[in-house]
């Protein structure tokens, strides 16, 4: 956080900017974070980098699916389980 | 119809959808193909063994993760774990953005990298860092629920979330520009 001096606004805003992106903050504290984006240029380009940058996390990491053999493992186990259960 | 055959069809209808989510966090808990198989099995036959404890219609999917959560940390986190661990603490400087914002504002080099380089990054983050970015960017959960299945308060999982995205940027950022992909911003 050395490389451009910021004000408060601006620190609350980073501090706050991932919770915004993630859709956590509530509507009143995203409304605030909207209006500082829209009037500050170097956060709004901050927040346009770190928004890529999350959604491009998120399509990289879930492209896997549980193999088709390890599924029908943990069926074939259920049923197993299943009969072995009956009496408590 | 027997008990066991309802039993079994709830838990077909309710756990199993979840079985795609269960094994890639179960990947990036274990950081192996074979253990990860072994823990999810396991995680599945548990959960079927407590399934009465479920009550249906409720967060299905958390509630798996817990399991697969437990079961790692007792039976899995034991075993030495390949990765190369990043050290989180080392990671000074906020966002790659400060580097990259004259030549690539927009961030279009994270598109040069390759899926596997994301994972193999991850798998070096420390084991809370790690789980708390597999729950919300690798599955999306909410913060509030990541809490609960990681046993943290949600201002923990909202730093450690922090602190592993910008350990984990930093990373892929270094490592595109060993592979040439973007010019190192000259200091």
């Amino acid at each position: 956080m050395t490389d451009e001096p910021r004000d408060t606004d601006c620190m609350e805003v980073l501090d706050r900017l991932y919770e915004y992106i993630d859709g956590e903050l509530t509507p009143e504290r995203a409304a605030e974070v909207r209006r500082h984006l829209d009037a500050c240029a170097p956060c709004f380009r901050l927040a346009g980098f770190e928004s890529a940058y999350v959604r491009f996390l998120e399509a990289r990491t879930r492209g896997q699916h549980a193999p088709a053999a390890l599924r029908k493992k943990i069926l074939e186990q259920l049923l197993l389980e299943g009969s072995s259960s009956e009496s408590p | 119809m027997p008990e066991s055959d309802t039993k079994r069809q709830t838990f077909e209808a309710e756990a199993l959808p979840h079985l795609d989510t269960v094994y890639r966090v179960a990947l990036r808990l274990a950081a192996d193909e074979s253990r990860a198989e072994d823990l999810v099995q396991e995680t599945m036959l548990r959960a079927y063994r407590s399934w009465h404890q479920y009550t249906r219609g409720t967060n299905a999917r958390a509630w798996l993760l817990t399991i697969l959560r437990h079961t790692f940390i007792n039976q899995y986190r034991k075993a030495k774990r390949a990765a190369v661990e990043v050290d989180i603490h080392q990671i000074e400087s906020y966002t790659v953005f400060h580097d990259v914002q004259e030549t690539d504002p927009e961030g279009a080099f994270f598109d040069t990298i390759v899926d596997d380089e994301v994972l193999r990054a991850i798998d070096t983050l420390p084991d809370g860092f790690r789980e708390t970015l597999i729950l919300s960017d690798v599955e999306g959960l909410a913060y509030a629920e990541i809490a609960t299945i990681t046993e943290v308060p949600v201002g923990t999982v909202k730093s450690r979330l922090f602190r592993a995205r910008q350990a984990l940027q930093r990373q892929l950022y270094d490592y595109a520009v060993e592979m040439g992909y973007i010019q190192r911003r000259e200091a």
